[in-house]
């Protein structure tokens, strides 16, 4: 417990974590500002119109969370891989191992602050993406009424908690990968090779990436007939897992990648 | 070998990276409530050597022996009783001084906040506890590094090369505080380079060598069995010293001195200056220099050079050790 206080401590103060949800929310509010004010514009063409539905409630809920989960999946893979990485580069593992810690329980503690930590960035970009959204549709003159839609608030808690839970996962992932590469700047470097990689391969090998860990984690908070901003990365979406099947998945990965990163910790020597 | 009343020892401690040997069997005894100087050259394997005693990494064969007990992979609770720096001093930069201090106590042994404001103080950082460890000078970083090797109040404290980047007073304050710990039953294993400091610091030294003890025991007996004496003869009784000085000892224990014309080096337990002096006088030669040389430095020289087993240990910028 006093190791998983102080990870959020330092995760609190560090810059990464703002700097990251900073520039979530602020491409999120770029974007939904954009798309407001040029499908409002009275010439616009009928594609650009279609813009206008990010910003109409109860519709714009989903396309906000889509829209955070999706570039949230880049933004957590290089979050982890950052915490990860670092505790190697700086030697703070090493401090803590030296002082007779559990290398295991460090690593998992640390990672549970990182998750509580991506938790609530993703219920802070979800709340401002509302708050913009809103002013979007004021800009376009588009009606707010959808904001008190009972049954898609209904839907939310579920799609959040979801959400959270891919994003920690893509999280897993970078903190796994920069724990094999012992490294800072080597793990946000593959993390982000990953999440690129996997959304290039969707174009070819559907069936197989749709049990990678980024279109899983997207999969896992599908609504039905909507596409998100992410799917597919912006090619076509050729298959991908149901949403129940997706969270089986994800929770796979997300313990695959927490037992890879502790075991290798566990037994590794560290003589940097 | 008995380990009984040492606070440290490793037996047949050997050690690889990759192909690369490290320790090729390192026997230490570090007895209880003393400072013991850990020497060697680059390369000899001192840090090493601390890793393996925090567990960092593992043996390859051998045995270590912390606070009387075994230590093997599943004994990191004997951690709590030892505080360690090894090699440089580990932050997170963006956190100010007494965050890190905070940071690393919640790991380990469970550490007060106060002990936090104490070694603040201790270490001269008490002022600058506030600004970003990134802000640090590296003499700050090291002594933020000493205070977090003590937080736990350990009971065997592992510092290698503490002196690194620290100004004289610093250098000074520390060895105030490791001849106190020392001095309330505490064992502190230093590593250093700077012989000097040594000298004045540590009561009992290890010297090793290409991953291998050279010598160890109490600092006085060792520099008076081994130092070097050197006298200063007139040019045309050279000759003649020579062959006195090596009935002294022996023939090759003698060699010119690096100090230029007319000085001899012998090597001779420092405490024989005055047998030298009689010897040469009986056969009337009367030195005009005589120094006994029998610092840490010559011995250091003499016993780590060129023992060629692979170290990298052996002259550096052409520098012969053992005679100047
Ligand atoms: N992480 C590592 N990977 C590979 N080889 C290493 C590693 N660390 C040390 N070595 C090798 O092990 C040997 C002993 O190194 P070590 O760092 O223990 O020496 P040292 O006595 O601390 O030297 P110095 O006085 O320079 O600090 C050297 O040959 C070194 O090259
Ligand atoms: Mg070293």
């Amino acid at each position: 417990m006093r190791i998983f206080v102080a990870s959020l401590r330092k995760l609190v103060r560090r810059p990464a974590s703002f700097v990251i949800l900073g520039i979530l929310i602020g491409l999120l509010s770029l974007i939904l500002i954009a798309v407001a004010a040029t499908a409002s514009q009275p010439d616009a063409p009928p594609g650009q119109r279609a813009g206008l539905l990010l910003v109409t409630f109860p519709g714009a809920y989903t396309s906000i969370l889509s829209f955070i989960l999706g570039l949230g999946g880049l933004f957590a893979v290089i979050y982890g891989a950052a915490i990860a990485g670092s505790e190697w580069s700086w030697g703070t593992l090493k401090s803590a191992v030296a002082r007779g810690e559990s290398r295991s329980r460090y690593q998992l503690l640390s990672f549970a602050a990182i998750a509580l930590m991506i938790g609530v960035g993703v219920l802070i970009a979800f709340g401002a993406g509302i708050v913009v959204a809103v002013i979007g549709a004021n800009i376009a003159g588009v009606s707010t009424d959808g904001l008190s839609d009972a049954e898609t608030l209904g839907t939310i808690p579920e799609l959040l908690g979801r959400g959270w839970l891919a994003t920690v996962e893509v999280g897993a992932l970078g903190f796994a990968i920069a724990t094999l590469a012992r490294s800072q700047l080597a793990g946000i470097g593959a993390g982000i090779a990953f999440f690129f990689g996997e959304q290039f391969a969707t174009i070819f090998l559907s069936d197989v990436v749709k049990y990678m860990p980024f279109n899983a984690a997207n999969a896992v908070v599908a609504t039905p007939g909507e596409g998100g901003f992410s799917d597919g990365g912006g090619g076509p979406v050729i298959s991908s897992l149901e949403p129940n099947e997706a969270l089986v998945v994800v929770v796979a990965w997300l313990v695959g990648s927490l037992l890879v990163a502790t075991l290798f910790t566990e037994r590794a020597e560290i003589s940097g | 070998m008995t380990t009984d009343g040492l606070a440290l020892a490793t037996r047949g401690l050997q050690k690889r990276y990759g192909s690369r040997p490290a320790l090729a069997g390192l026997d230490l005894s570090v007895p209880t409530g003393v400072v013991y100087g850990f020497l060697g050259p680059n390369g000899a394997g001192k840090t090493t050597t601390m890793r393996l005693l925090t567990g960092l990494i593992h043996p390859d064969a051998g045995s270590i022996e912390v606070l009387g007990r075994p230590f093997g992979r599943r004994d990191r609770h004997r951690l709590f009783e030892v505080g360690a720096l090894i090699e440089s001093p580990s932050f997170y930069p963006y956190l100010n001084g007494r965050e890190n201090l905070r940071a690393l106590a919640a790991t380990g042994a469970p550490v007060s906040g106060a002990r936090i404001e104490e070694l603040l103080e201790l270490v001269g950082l008490r002022d600058r506890a506030k600004d970003k460890v990134q802000t640090y000078s590296l003499g700050m970083k090291q002594r933020l590094g000493i205070a977090a090797a003590l937080l736990s109040d350990p009971r065997l404290l592992l510092l290698d090369e503490p002196a690194n980047g620290l100004d004289p007073a610093g250098i000074v304050a520390m060895r105030e505080t490791l001849r106190h710990l020392a001095s309330t039953g505490k064992t502190v294993f230093v590593s250093s380079h700077v012989l000097g400091e040594v000298q004045q610091l540590a009561d009992v030294i290890g010297i090793i060598a290409a991953g291998r003890l050279v010598r160890e025991g109490p600092i006085g007996e060792l520099l008076h069995g081994e130092g070097e004496v050197r006298v200063r003869v007139a040019a045309d009784q050279v000759e003649p010293a020579r062959t006195i000085l090596g009935g002294l000892a022996t023939p090759d224990a003698v060699s010119d001195g690096a100090d230029g014309d007319g000085w001899l080096a012998v090597r001779i337990g420092a405490g024989r200056a005055a047998d030298v002096n009689r010897a040469l006088a009986g056969a009337g030669i009367f030195a005009s220099g005589l120094e006994s040389g029998s610092d840490l430095e010559s011995l250091f020289l003499e016993l780590t050079q060129g023992d060629g087993s692979g170290g990298h240990e052996g002259t550096f910028f052409g520098v012969a050790g053992g005679s100047r």
